[in-house]
């Protein structure tokens, strides 16, 4: 305890020669090696389905009745900082006036945005909200263009879900490239 | 008819010669082989200990990807680099291998088995040499030759030094080990693998006779297979690589293959020195207790790897000159004392 590593006792002496701090760390290992992992199996088994706050791909909300809370005002479009966004507004045709006004053309290029969620933020209605779905990865740029049509379907994952967990989900090849089906009913937290 | 030509001398020497010759082939494949079981095991042991999973993606929970490896290894481009001497740079890697085989024509099984249908009596050993243990010391303190020409072909400095340290490590390790071999045949009174083994039957493992000779066998062992903590070789930290520094492709496969074979060499020595060979219970046939045996501390050699930190050079050093090689020649003294 003096500093001086000459200065062993007999206790010391007796660790060393019987390897007792080998052997303890050993022993260490030994439980590790049979403690539970924590390498997350993406994709082949499992998906960390992430929480509400999360801002992944764009969606756009409808009403109660099913009509579409986008009224075309081009907020979103004008706060976005990487301009990533365009807004075509037009009239329905129930012949109501600018209050039925909707957006005719709504397309987002994703390969510029950088989900920093300001547009979110401006939109008036709240028509427009990140969603949690975030492999986006593809093979072609084109279908980094996601049109106003692909962003009002629902989403994978439903608002309802709380998120912040793993669940169980299987990995599907097609030509358009891959994708992690999530199984929501095994769930199990992460550690 | 069939009984004259087998009883027929010539027939009869041909038979020995074939048995030999497939012996032979048996042993060279399958410790060809095992070094792919090996990597498999060492990279899932690795993987738990380190709380994640190891290969997992290549065949169900990774079982293929060894073979993936290789594959990858064989297509890999062989480079040879730029005023390496190219001669001793391709050669330098059977010199490593061959010995590491060569090993294996001492090593006992088993005892003897009859094959069935034929009803011949088949040893479990290639040959059985009077002075066995001399023969396997000897060789596989060869293969250092093989990791020092590497080094010194690479034309490189860290591969240079990997091989350096290597032969400085061999020289300093293989006196203590040996030493530690000498208890042994002291007890035993033989030099011959087999007859060690015999000896030991019944219980009288010399594991319980020489607990220090065990102990100085099992450190001075890590340190001739460079396994951690005396990998000094190939400290990554350090050396890049070490001696294999400037290897890709198939010679890099060889020199990884000696290690692997070494391992498992090492393995088989301790138990047939100290573990009773293939001496086990009797509800299992002796070679089986021989395989369970070896694999046994092929996975402490694995789980040890995951668990210490390496030793510094000069501390290596030390530990071989100044702690093993006098206990060693302690460890001789008292066998000589109790035996006499
Ligand atoms: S998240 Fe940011 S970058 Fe992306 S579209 Fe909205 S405002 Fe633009
Ligand atoms: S999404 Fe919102 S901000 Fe954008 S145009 Fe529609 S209503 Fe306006």
């Amino acid at each position: 305890m003096n500093g001086n590593h000459y200065n062993l006792n007999l206790k010391d002496i007796l660790k060393k020669v019987f390897f007792v701090d080998l052997i303890q760390g050993l022993f260490i290992t030994f439980n590790y090696t049979f403690s539970k992992t924590i390498t997350l199996r993406y994709p082949d088994e499992e998906k960390w389905i992430p929480y509400r706050r999360f801002r992944g791909l764009h969606t756009l909300n409808r009403n109660k009745e099913g009509k579409e809370l986008c009224v075309g005002c081009e907020l979103c479009q004008k706060s976005c900082p990487t301009q990533c966004i365009t807004v075509v507004p037009m009239q329905d045709k129930t012949g109501k006036g600018i209050a039925d006004r909707i957006a005719y053309r709504w397309e987002i290029n994703l390969l510029r945005c950088m989900f920093c969620g300001l547009c979110e933020d401006a939109c008036p209605t709240e028509a427009l909200k990140l969603g949690r779905e975030y492999e986006l990865a593809n093979t072609s740029m084109q279908r980094s263009l996601w049109t106003k049509e692909e962003l009002l379907a629902a989403q994978e994952i439903p608002v309802e879900f709380d998120g912040g967990v793993i669940v169980r989900a299987r990995l599907e090849r097609d030509d358009k490239g891959l994708k992690v089906i999530p199984d929501m009913s095994v769930q199990k937290r992460w550690w | 008819m069939f009984e004259l030509f087998i009883s027929n001398p010539l027939v009869l020497m041909m038979i020995e010669v074939l048995v030999i010759c497939i012996k032979v082939v048996v042993v060279t494949l399958v410790v060809f082989s095992l070094p792919l079981p090996l990597t498999y095991i060492e990279r899932k042991v690795a993987g738990h200990i380190q709380v994640r999973l190891g290969p997992y993606r290549v065949g169900p929970h990774g079982i293929l990807q060894p073979l993936a490896d290789m594959i990858k290894l064989i297509f890999k481009e062989d480079i040879i680099p730029y005023k390496a001497d190219p001669w001793l740079f391709k050669i330098a890697p059977i010199i490593a291998m061959v010995p590491a085989f060569a090993v294996f024509a001492t090593i006992p099984f088993g005892e003897k088995v009859t094959i069935p249908f034929i009803d011949k009596e088949v040893t479990l050993y290639i040959s059985d040499m009077d002075t066995g243990i001399l023969y396997v010391l000897a060789i596989a303190g060869l293969s250092v030759y093989g990791i020092i020409l590497g080094g010194w072909a690479s034309n490189s400095k860290y591969a240079l030094l990997g091989g350096l340290r290597s032969s400085a490590q061999m020289i300093s390790y293989e006196l203590a080990l040996s030493f530690a071999c000498i208890g042994v045949v002291m007890v035993v009174n033989s030099l011959s693998l087999v007859d060690i083994v015999r000896a030991q039957s019944g219980w009288h493992w010399n594991i319980l006779y020489q607990p220090l000779g065990f102990v100085i066998f099992a450190i001075a062992g890590l340190a001739e297979i460079n396994r951690i903590p005396f990998d000094l070789p190939e400290d990554e930290g350090t050396l890049g690589a070490g001696y294999h520094a400037e290897y890709s492709s198939m010679r890099f496969a060889f020199f990884m293959l000696t290690e692997y074979v070494a391992m498992v060499s090492m393995s088989v020595l301790m138990v047939i020195l100290f573990f009773g060979g293939w001496d086990g219970p009797g509800f299992l046939p002796g070679i089986v207790w021989f395989l369970i045996k070896v694999a046994f501390i092929i996975y402490v050699i694995i789980w040890t790897r995951f668990t210490y930190p390496r030793y510094r050079y000069d501390q290596l050093m030390t530990i071989g000159w100044k702690i093993l090689l006098p206990l060693s020649l302690l460890n001789i003294l008292i066998t000589g004392l109790v035996v006499i």
